[in-house]
């Protein structure tokens, strides 16, 4: 077994740091020679060319100032101020995923998603996908009417209205079927009451119509196993935060399963430092997933493992007659968690991802056995969130292919033929089908099989309900016109009203201004007006609910039905034996799992999730295949076969991945924390179609992994066995992994692995640390990001290896040694401080002059609490109009990030523990930043904010050069505008017009933070349009300012409240109590700064047992 | 000696040279200084809308009532002048127009109008709704009795001019103050020290004739020309030419993309004399956003029509302009509504009814009905082209005026209309100019960042009024100490960059 390190460390080269990787990682901006480029392709001709035609240009645009006009409204509406921002309440739905949000808009035209706290369920948490959602609207690739689609193509005329309306192509479709069509109508799960009155309709209409509900990435054991245990086809309510003994097989909870906004939320509720106990979570699984880096302890088995263990826990808990075939070591770990399961009873909670109907009946006989039920796991109200059936979707490619299918209709994000097992049978036998409709709004795989699309709205444009979980109702209202209809285009028709068309329903009142809120209206009147009582007339309930976003009735009063009821919210489950579990495997194994950013593929084509890093890969635009790293004890490691040696650089190796006969091309990646002998692969990539074409930009990226997914009994596996990963077969060039972009600092070990240190007295790199009390002053761990730039020491480098990351950056420790980890912080603090003190300029006489008074701004993050979602990082993208540069210039070092989100490993070499740790810029009192700009572009406000200033940026960089931290951002292309010049503009795919470019795109531009230009630096400023928003309130209002008048975009955005903002000198303010905490500490304190962000250290409680 | 002496005219010369460029350097500092002192704090008494307790009849005082008068918005309807009538009656004389009635009367018509007509007491009352019908007084249940006696001051004050004091600057203050003009001493200076120059250039000369006569060597004279074209005095020429040109270059650069004064056509003929400065409307009474928004906002439409369903005819152009707002809006001036589907007509059905509205009024004003076909054709088309644009494909009368934008502050500055009306109590005319008196409105300010600082540095924060200024502990204890009396805006951070630039 590996050595267990008590370090913390950033990636894999770093722990077998070269000197030439030392190197690479030594500069800020470190790129491959962008001469040999293949992108940049400009001939002396051009040169003259844009010489010539710049010089007009510049002549011209001299010479006059535009005439900009100022259009009023004709009647201005009540609501809108121009200038201020008007939220609304809605809520963000897409299948599964559910998040009650806040939408801002200004002028009419929405522009930043906001979580809705008044939400029992989310409590104002968002996701990634919920902040990204806003570009969806803007998306340049939707269709902007019905059209006729053949042989893969819409059939479009020149001009748009020349296109065939909505009548027409309602009038050809309701001639193509027949009352006695036999109709499927395919969709992911439907959690909208109303949406299923309207099939019901349909229904009505056509008796032979069924509703094919499914899932990508299926849950359906666990609704099975629910439904044979309870007599309800749902979920239960979990209460993570009542726990204080998780387990998790392979349920990625934090991240992608059933309701991650909610279970992070709970998650963090249970692991506050402060408090005497903290709750534990072990989590067990083969390929590390979000949840598993953020687990106390991890025990590593197979994918195919993973049924046993649930067995072997089951027998274990409850004294079943199941036996497991399991590696012993792995056995004596399950017995100490059933042990501590049994220890925790009734305040413990077991959850598995699994798809085996056995297994999940297992799980749930093993709740029983702990007593979770009514206590972390309840029954009163079910969830409603996942629906789908696998043998529903089965069937119906069964059916098709048989010929027993007149008519489909695929409602929005489903992508029947690409996103399921099943996707070749289906999409091969679509044309078997006389009528074939999608209402998908952007074009995808099935959409352009079908024979017509009727596009439906962006949930921005539509009216809606959900009902996520049972009497848990929130309403989606539109905050903005339809866009395509607004502009002269047919537009799209919300699928709703689509059904209801089409089944002639006369639910639908057609002369209605607005249908389908009609429509919802009338739904909510007959059922959820009616199971309340705090209304009595129903209008006033329709505006409060409207005005909320979200309304709460009794438990039980559900206004759609569920598949079965419970009879009584008890457990019903009989013994079960271990023969339905999934036999341990043979081979290689490959687990399948799902991205925070893309999910089951039908976000692909945002590229504001592209680019968002994987948590735990740390890749972006694509998905790879995570190898497992092995360690010998001593100091090396090596990957699987040793691939992937000079990751770092950008390149990578690519592997031939086959499963069962079929084989594709993959780059891999090594992966901390992957079993041996597996691998771990994320589905939802590879998509073919993700829009119209010639604007798409999110189609081949990365592979495909649907049609690898094995089906056993009934339900698709997120496995494989049997697999076989050659060695390499070509290399990636182009391998965009922000692991090694903005290396923070690195201490580095001789040959022999000894620590070298820096003797500052004499200057010589030694390898003996500290003897004496004495020598602690001047001999310190050798900091290769520094000294070599500071002493120019490259000759003594040439022995080193190694490099643990020992600066202040991360601080870890257990719960049960807190004390000491306060001990070790202070200790380290004081030293810091002792040598910020040797100073000319005593920062305490700074602070005493300029922040005595006045506003103090400053930012702490509790890297406990942060599970490294990623919410945060397009909250920032969306809030401060930050570019998205496309692989390419990701791999060159060149993404734009304000806020990116660091992954440090700590712990066993080969399944380690991770940190994550959001960094931004620090906002420095002392900040090497400003010293160094040579036109005063960097500069200090008397607030603490460090501030940059656009218009006076020149690009000298010196500034990005020079900051520890390094998170300034260089715009080295014109991101958002769109240039003349093709070499400037950053291209994405193969788009024709580069993204951010396009007048529609724009439109989700914050219009209070500037566009910035070419070359020059960006960096986090705190978003100091909301703190001069929020200042103003207070100065309006004429009252001190309050913490709550300043949150930054990152901080609401964030589900489990990790970060807080706010003004020091608020006594009592949220950000002033915070920065108490005796476990904070500053990141590289002893290079005095004098940083503005705290972050409080990362704890874990792990069971000592299971670490040995 | 001599040989350092013959550099000392050039040196003079030079100060003179420095001493001109001086001036005009100051020069430059000294125009913003006089704008930056131009600003006029808003008294905060006068905008406070408290109520004066009450007063005997025709007591009141005419200060007070001009502060009610616009703080309760009266002359939105009723003309500033009190002899024209505008969406409401000329106030000139009511007093006497109502004295045959108890005074309560007048007092209860202005507290509540459409009570006291209901109430069938006052057949003045009556009379004046016979007028009016159907146009409404607002109520304004918030004026004492004493608080009418004021505004009765003040109506009667503006009337008769009786009772009106005396104040210097009671129009608000723009335009430079009066400065000293340094002007003449830099060019007497500067004269003398050429002459000084000359006179010093002539001894050298001569002493430089003296000892070469006196060491024997025959001595020559220069010539003018030779003096004129010696390299010292050519070299001198191009350093004084590159460092002119240099700073008129660099002075003129910065002045590209600025645009004082700028005064473009308008669509419509809009006078802010006459509706901010005849009628003294109150600025934000249109430009609503002005208070609570970064934008000042240009009005809609409909807020045109607030008043502009009632006056119809304008005092300038007659239809000619007014009629542009009905056509953008759809509205019908003859059946006094709104037209039904207004959006959906074509730009001849449009014209259709403005023609015959505004043929209707030249023949009510008795005008050459000779010259009525030109005149209705005239205004016609000059409506379809206020309202549409060719540019950008807006083809319909109907819709939005595209007004011409003055203000254009670039992408990276970033202004708040509400952070300078509502906290900072700034007048309008500090940065916009006396518009009240603009026919057609210009950019009165450079808008220039060297003119915000400076304003910025000097204007005073409303420090004691707003308990959000409590944050600055250590200013309060300095102004009670008496250390300190103000605090400015830069004070507190009006000069970081991100407050305007992010």
């Amino acid at each position: 077994m590996s050595k267990n390190n008590k370090k913390v460390w950033l990636g894999t080269d770093q722990l077998e740091s070269s000197q030439e990787y030392l190197k690479a990682t030594d500069s800020e901006l470190s790129i491959p020679d962008a001469a040999e480029s293949p992108r940049l392709e400009s001939s002396r001709r051009d040169f003259l060319k844009y010489l010539g035609f710049g010089m007009t240009a510049a002549t011209i645009a001299s010479c006059d100032i535009p005439v900009r006009k100022a259009i009023p409204y004709v009647s201005k509406p009540d609501t809108i101020v121009p200038g201020v921002a008007t939220y609304f309440a809605s809520t963000f739905v897409q299948g599964g995923d559910y998040v009650p949000v806040l939408v801002k808009t200004r002028e009419g035209r929405p522009i930043k998603i906001e979580g809705n706290s008044t939400s029992p369920i989310t409590s104002g948490g968002t996701s990634a996908r919920a902040q990204a959602s806003i570009l969806g609207m803007y998306d340049t690739s939707r269709f902007d009417g019905p059209y006729r689609i053949q042989e893969g193509k819409a059939i479009a005329k020149k001009k748009p209205m020349d296109n065939d309306g909505y009548d027409v192509i309602d009038a050809e479709i309701a001639a193509k079927m027949p009352a006695s069509s036999r109709v499927r109508i395919v969709s992911h799960t439907i959690m909208s009451p109303s949406l299923l009155v309207a099939v019901a309709e349909f229904k009505n209409r056509f008796p032979a119509t069924e509703h094919v509900q499914y899932d990508p990435v299926s849950c359906a054991a666990l609704l099975d196993a629910n439904l044979a245990d309870f007599g309800k086809r749902a979920v239960p309510s979990y209460h993570f935060d009542k726990a204080d003994l998780i387990v998790s097989i392979g349920a990625d909870f934090l991240g992608t399963w059933i309701s991650p906004v909610q279970f992070a939320r709970d998650y963090v509720q249970g692991r506050k430092t402060s408090g005497t106990k903290m709750n534990r979570h072990i989590q067990i699984e083969s390929s590390m997933s979000l949840t598993g880096s953020n687990a106390d302890n991890r025990i590593l088995v197979k994918p195919s493992e993973q049924g046993q263990a649930i067995a072997a826990l089951y027998v274990a808990v409850t004294g079943g007659s199941a036996s497991a075939t399991l590696p012993d070591a792995t056995k004596v770990k399950i017995a100490a968690v059933a042990k501590e399961l049994i220890r925790n009873r009734t305040h413990a909670i077991v959850v598995s991802g699994s798809n085996n109907l056995v297994e999940q009946r297992m799980v749930n006989a093993i709740n029983n056995a702990i007593g979770a039920y009514g206590s972390t796991i309840t029954t009163d109200r079910w969830s409603m969130q996942r629906k789908g059936s696998d043998q529903a979707i089965a069937k119906f490619a069964q059916d098709l292919e048989g010929g027993a299918v007149d008519a489909v209709i695929v409602l929005d994000g489903a992508n029947p033929a690409w996103d399921n097992p099943w996707a070749g049978q289906i999409a091969a036998n679509l044309s078997k089908a006389k009528l074939s409709i999608s209402t998908n709004g952007i074009p995808n795989e099935t959409t352009l099989l079908c024979q017509y699309v009727s596009p439906t709205h962006h949930y921005l444009e539509s009216w809606g309900d959900v009902e996520a979980v049972e009497g848990q109702l929130s309403l989606i209202q539109p905050t903005i016109t339809p866009i395509f209809a607004s502009v002269g285009r047919h537009g799209t028709r919300q699928e709703g009203q689509s059904l209801l068309t089409w089944a002639s329903s006369d639910k639908l009142d057609k002369v209605a201004e607005q249908p389908y809120m009609a429509f919802v209206f009338s739904n909510w009147e007959a059922t959820a007006f009616k199971a309340q009582s705090g209304f009595s007339r129903f209008q006033a309930f329709w505006d409060s609910s409207l005005q909320d976003g979200v309304v709460t009735l009794a438990p039980s009063t559900a206004i759609a039905s569920e598949e079965g009821t419970a009879t009584a919210a008890i457990y019903s489950g009989v013994g079960l034996n271990a023969s339905g579990v999934s036999k341990v495997g043979a081979g290689q194994e490959v687990s399948f799992f799902e991205t925070v950013n893309i999910g089951n593929g039908v976000y692909a084509n945002n590229p504001w999730l592209q680019e968002v890093p994987d948590p735990v890969t740390r890749t972006v635009w694509g998905n790879y295949l995570t190898i497992p790293v092995s360690w010998d004890g001593g100091y090396e490691y090596t990957a699987y076969q040793g691939l992937n040696p000079e990751e770092y650089k950008g390149i990578a190796d690519m592997v031939d991945l086959t499963i069962s006969g079929a084989t594709q091309k993959i780059t891999v990646v090594r992966q901390f924390g992957q079993m041996p002998e597996t691998f771990g692969l994320a589905l939802g990539y590879g998509r073919t179609v993700t829009g119209v074409s010639g604007r798409a930009i999110g189609h081949d990226v990365g592979i495909n992994v649907y049609p690898w997914l094995p089906v056993v009994g009934g339900y698709v596996q997120y496995f494989a066995d049997q697999a076989t990963v050659s060695g390499a077969v070509d290399t990636e060039e182009e391998f965009a992994s922000v692991q090694y972009h903005h290396t923070m600092g690195l201490t580095t070990k001789g040959d022999d692995g000894k620590m070298a240190y820096y003797n500052s007295r004499t200057g010589e790199v030694v390898y003996e640390g500290p003897t004496t009390e004495a020598e602690k002053d001047y001999i310190q761990p050798y900091n290769v990001d520094e000294a070599t730039v500071m002493n120019g020491n490259g000759g003594s480098l040439g022995d080193l290896q190694g490099g643990l990351t020992d600066r202040s950056i991360i601080y870890q420790g257990t719960f049960a040694e807190l004390g000491d980890l306060k001990g070790h912080i202070s200790h380290q603090r004081e030293h810091a401080k002792h040598l910020n003190d040797q100073t000319l300029y005593p920062y305490e006489e700074y602070v005493e002059d300029v922040y005595s008074q006045g506003h103090w701004w400053a930012m702490h993050v509790d890297l406990t609490a942060c599970i490294g979602c990623a919410a945060c990082e397009v909250a920032c993208v969306a809030e401060n109009n930050v570019p998205i540069v496309g692989k390419y210039e990701v791999f060159r070092h060149h993404e734009m990030k304000w806020l990116r989100i660091d992954r440090y490993f700590y712990g066993d070499i080969e399944n380690p523990r991770a940190v994550y740790q959001p960094m931004m810029c620090q906002h420095c009192d002392n900040a090497p930043c400003e010293n160094v700009c040579p036109v005063n572009a960097s500069q200090h406000s008397n607030e603490g904010l460090n501030q940059m200033i656009y218009n006076r940026c020149i690009g000298t960089r010196y500034c990005a050069n020079n900051c520890p931290y390094k998170v300034r951002r260089f715009n080295w292309l014109d991101y958002t505008t769109g240039d003349l010049f093709s070499t400037n503009e950053p291209q994405v795919q193969d788009e024709e017009l580069a993204f951010g470019a396009d007048n529609l795109t724009r439109m989700v531009l914050n219009p209070d933070v500037t566009v910035r230009s070419r070359g020059v630096i960006e960096k986090c400023s705190f978003c100091t349009q909301r703190l001069q928003e929020g200042k103003l309130a207070a100065k309006i209002e004429k009252r001190p300012l309050r913490d709550s008048d300043v949150r930054t975009a990152c901080q609401t955005a964030c589900p489990t409240g990790a970060i807080t903002f706010g003004d020091r000198n608020i006594k009592g303010g949220d950000v002033s109590e915070k920065i108490k905490n005796p476990l904070n500490y500053l990141a590289l304190e002893e290079v005095n700064t004098q940083p503005g962000v705290f972050y409080a250290a990362r704890v874990h409680n792990p069971m000592e047992e299971l670490d040995a | 000696m001599t040989y350092h002496l013959k550099y000392l005219p050039s040196i003079l010369l030079a100060c003179c040279l420095l001493l001109s460029g001086g001036s005009l350097f100051s020069q430059g500092e000294l125009a913003d200084e006089v704008t930056a002192e131009s600003i006029v704090q808003d008294d905060p008494a006068t905008s406070a809308t408290t109520s004066v307790g009450d007063v005997g009849e025709g007591a009141g005082d005419y200060g007070n009532g001009k502060t009610l008068w616009n703080a309760n918005g009266c002359g939105a309807c009723h003309a500033g002048n009190m002899k024209d009538n505008l969406t409401g009656p000329a106030l000139g004389g009511v007093q006497e127009r109502w004295a045959a009635e108890p005074r309560e009367h007048l007092y209860r018509w202005v507290q509540n109008s459409q009570a006291l007509i209901g109430s069938e007491e006052s057949a003045r009352a009556l009379a004046v709704w016979n007028d009016w019908t159907p146009t409404v007084m607002s109520a304004y249940n918030n004026l004492s009795d004493g608080d009418v006696e004021h505004l009765l001051a003040y109506i009667k004050g503006q009337y008769t001019g009786v009772g009106k004091p005396v104040v210097a600057g009671e129009v608000v203050a723009v335009g430079p103050a009066e400065e000293t003009d340094n002007t003449w001493l830099f060019v007497i200076l500067g004269g003398a020290l050429l002459l000084l120059s000359l006179i010093l250039a002539r001894i050298t000369s001569n002493m430089q004739y003296m000892v070469a006569s006196k060491e024997g060597m025959s001595p020559t004279r220069r010539t003018l020309l030779e003096v004129l074209t010696s390299k010292g005095m050519i070299a001198f020429v191009v350093f004084a030419l590159v460092v002119l040109g240099g700073y008129t270059t660099v002075n003129h650069a910065i002045e590209l993309g600025r645009q004082q004064d700028y005064q473009p056509e308008q669509p419509i003929k809009f006078s802010h004399v006459t509706h901010s400065g005849l009628n003294q409307i109150e600025c934000q009474y249109c430009h609503d956003g002005a208070r609570r928004s970064k934008h000042s906002v240009i009005p809609a439409v409909n807020t045109c029509m607030n008043c502009h369903a009632a006056i119809k005819v304008g005092s300038n152009y007659g239809t000619a302009e007014i009629t542009k707002i009905y056509a953008a809006i759809g509205y019908d001036p003859i059946e006094d509504a709104y037209i039904k589907d207004y959006e959906q007509l074509d730009n001849e059905e449009v014209k259709e009814i403005y023609k015959k509205w505004i043929a209707q009024e030249y023949i009510k004003a008795e005008r050459d009905l000779d010259e009525l076909e030109n005149e209705v054709e005239a205004q016609l088309e000059a409506i379809e082209k206020a309202l549409t644009n060719e540019y950008t494909g807006d083809e319909k009368i109907a819709g939005p005026v595209e007004w011409v934008r003055i203000h254009n502050l670039p992408d990276h500055a970033y202004f708040n209309h509400a952070q300078h009306v509502t906290v900072g109590n700034l007048k309008c005319q500090n940065c916009h100019g006396p518009v009240e008196e603009m026919e057609l409105v210009y950019q009165y300010s450079p808008l220039s960042m060297g003119w915000c600082i400076n304003c910025h540095r000097q204007t005073e924060v409303q420090f004691k009024d707003n308990d959000y200024y409590k944050a600055y502990e250590r200013y309060h204890e300095e102004i009670k100490s008496g250390e300190r009396t103000a605090v400015t805006v830069e004070e507190i951070g009006g000069l970081n960059c991100q407050r305007c630039h992010y």
